[in-house]
């Protein structure tokens, strides 16, 4: 079964009881993929921590492609990844899957913006203009994760989480940027004391407000949202805490999901 | 005086970039003989984020009495003007 925004909201076998249990899931799409990062950085310090993975070796193969075993051993997730080292895979099989890129800190996201992720989008075939416009989103999210988490991380994780996929025949690229930071609500709170929900905490933050008192700044979102929408057609979505907020070209829509560590937003480009 | 963005990176992302830009800007201005506009030359500027032009524009123009000028924006860049403008 596909695992995917639209269905991982009903699933609740795979996150329960500090077990991400993928052994039913099928094709995961970025959304699901950070969702999965940010759990295992949130499970990380249990000692009952586990990862159930899929017995489909085209499964193990797809994950490995995503470099997800290298992120999981960053936690310390070893004992739990003999079915990756079993199985070798070629780089190049598939140019569509990107592999999770982990920035612990701003120069190594500036870094990677060169290295990494303009390259990305070209093997996506997005045109010149269109790359250097979606490379712009990956780094207004980007620099929203370091500006609102640095010098205090609630764990010892930190940096951006940035994992995108191209599905050529739905001509669609998602990319979702995640991060284990204090996410929306424990940003805004030092301006807003009296934000009662994390659902109104990021339809805050899409509004143009910051968290950074005293300083201009805080347009960041709105920009996304409006390149994302107005030049792609395209849709951005937002977990923080246990609010979720989808905005597209028909206006926002939110609702009270599963909490989460930090903050996952991502954007849908159609082309 | 003209300064030549791309002389910075061609790829210009963040408000901390950004601050280290004016900083050097203002060296260079200091020093050139020149009473005329600062004029930020963006030809060659691949990738221009809104953080990064907010920031600059800002403090420029605050320190220089608005007289800054734009010019050689990319589709890519022109767009991000536009966005901070709004």
């Amino acid at each position: 079964m596909d695992t995917t925004f639209d269905t991982i909201y009903k699933c609740e076998k795979v996150f329960c009881n500090h077990t991400i249990n993928l052994s039913e899931c099928g094709w995961l799409d970025p959304w699901t993929m950070g969702l999965i990062c940010l759990k295992a950085v949130e499970y990380s310090a249990e000692k009952d921590r586990s990862i159930v993975l899929p017995k489909d070796i085209r499964m193990i193969s797809y994950l490995k492609r995503m470099h997800l075993p290298t992120f999981l051993k960053e936690l310390a997730y070893d004992q739990f990844l003999d079915p990756f080292d079993k199985k070798d895979i070629s780089e190049k099989e598939n140019f569509n899957i990107h592999e999770i890129v982990h920035c612990n800190f701003r120069d190594e996201f500036d870094g990677r913006l060169s290295s990494k992720i303009r390259p990305m989008f070209i093997g996506f075939n997005l045109k010149s203009d269109e790359e250097r416009l979606a490379t712009g989103l990956v780094a207004e999210l980007g620099n929203n994760v370091f500006d609102h988490n640095a010098g205090f991380w609630p764990t010892d994780f930190s940096g951006a989480i940035i994992i995108a996929q191209h599905n050529p025949i739905k001509k669609q690229i998602e990319v979702a940027v995640a991060d284990a930071g204090v996410g929306f609500m424990g940003s805004l709170r030092a301006s807003r004391p009296d934000l009662k929900t994390h659902t109104d905490a990021i339809l805050l933050g899409l509004s143009g407000t910051s968290g950074r008192i005293g300083e201009n700044r805080g347009n960041g979102l709105k920009t996304i949202q409006d390149w994302t929408i107005n030049k792609f057609n395209g849709i951005v979505r937002i977990h923080s805490g246990d609010g979720l907020v989808v905005v597209d070209k028909n206006g926002q829509k939110t609702s009270d999901v599963f909490p989460i560590l930090g903050t996952l937003a991502s954007f849908m480009l159609k082309y | 005086m003209t300064i030549q963005m791309s002389k910075f990176n061609t790829v210009l992302n963040g408000r901390p970039a950004a601050k280290e830009a004016i900083l050097r800007i203002f060296q260079i201005v200091n020093g050139s003989i020149e009473k005329e506009n600062v004029i930020l030359d963006f030809s060659d500027v691949e990738i221009l984020t809104p953080s990064y032009a907010d920031e600059l524009l800002r403090e420029l123009k605050k320190k220089y009495n608005n007289k800054v000028e734009v010019i050689n924006t990319s589709s890519m860049a022109a767009d991000t003007m536009k966005a901070i403008s709004d």
